[in-house]
């Protein structure tokens, strides 16, 4: 077996990672915080980890139940909602002005207002372009349920959009 | 062009019918910069999905990550080599999927016009022979094929001829 190098196995996990991290938790501190956990940890376990190809799959199934962990913790801490952070005003640092115009953010929005469920596959499919089969085994779903989940997060969206063009907002 | 194909793969991934590959030739196809105007409502869907694609963690992360992983030693972000093929295999697939989408469309278009247009004549049972026998036929290809050869060479000999002239007169 190939021996796992960190910088070219496991540091370019972190993107992704990342992506995963910010759709759950709505948090860019928390999502970084988190890459950093996940990479430390793989680590730390390479000895035990198999064939390279998994070690991506592996990450984000913990990248979710950490960001999972994340928000659960947050609602036992019972902020208020007129004192929780606005997750509207997500915001966005100086580097981070690919998202420019204003129809992309609204697009954004939706996206981040799905349910978590719902949430998390449409990342994974859309926009990691991952299969069915590879979601269902990162977020230990059946694929039915995977593609449920799917299909109303397209649905929600399209309506969306739609409405919004209707009323030419 | 007939965009009724775009309709039906756009009808499908709303009903998560798509393939992954399916989903990016849509994702290449809203790319473009002029859309039907129907499709203009949906460009953002899949312009926003390019841009999350895209967001990172920064260089300031790597070497905080590195600095944990092998503390005390000198970091230098290593350049990582990567063959060609893998360096243009992004561009390889966009192309790919332009190139379906064009086809699709072209052929579409084709088979449209393809009904009033004239078909040419490709049916080789009408040609008709020049010559009855096949040896009067080799010979008159192969003496044509002489001529010609010959005639090269007489030019070729009278260019270089005036290559030498052309020399001395410069000299």
């Amino acid at each position: 077996m190939n021996a796992i190098s960190f910088r070219e196995d496991v540091l370019p996990l972190k993107d992704k990672i990342f992506r995963l991290a910010l759709r759950i938790t709505l948090d860019r501190q928390e999502a970084e915080d988190i890459v950093q956990d996940i990479l430390m940890r793989i680590w730390d376990r390479r000895e035990s980890l198999g064939e390279v190809e998994s070690i991506e799959a592996l990450s984000l199934t913990m990248c979710r139940n950490l960001a999972l962990d994340h928000i659960k913790s947050k609602e036992k801490s019972n902020i208020p909602l007129s004192d929780a952070p606005p997750t509207e005003d997500r915001e966005m640092p100086p580097d981070m002005l690919l998202i420019r115009s204003e129809r992309l953010e609204a697009v954004r929005k939706l996206f981040d207002s799905l349910p978590v469920p719902q949430r998390e596959a449409i990342q994974l499919r859309d926009i990691e372009g991952k299969s069915y089969a590879e979601i269902a085994q990162i977020t230990g779903q059946s694929e039915a349920s995977v593609k449920v989940n799917i299909f109303r997060a397209r649905q929600y969206i399209r309506k969306q959009i739609e409405k919004k063009e209707n009323y030419g907002l | 062009m007939d965009y009724s194909y775009i309709d039906k793969l756009l009808e499908r991934y709303w009903q998560g019918e798509t393939s992954v590959e399916e989903e990016e030739m849509l994702r290449t196809f809203f790319r473009q910069r002029e859309l039907p105007s129907r499709f203009e409502p949906y460009r953002r869907l899949f312009a926003y999905e390019d841009v999350a694609a895209s967001e990172h963690l920064g260089a300031e992360f790597d070497e905080r990550m590195l600095r944990m992983i092998e503390p005390g030693e000198q970091h230098v972000v290593r350049a990582r080599h990567i063959s060609v093929a893998a360096r243009l295999r992004p561009f390889l697939k966009a192309a790919a999927s332009v190139a379906v989408v064009l086809t699709i469309g072209g052929a579409i278009e084709h088979s449209f016009r393809n009904e009033n247009a004239a078909t040419p004549d490709f049916n080789y049972a009408t040609y008709k022979d020049t010559y009855k026998d096949p040896q009067v036929a080799a010979e008159k290809v192969s003496s044509s094929l002489r001529d010609m050869s010959e005639e090269l060479q007489r030019q070729q000999s009278a260019d270089s001829a005036r290559a030498i002239g052309k020399d001395k007169s410069v000299q």
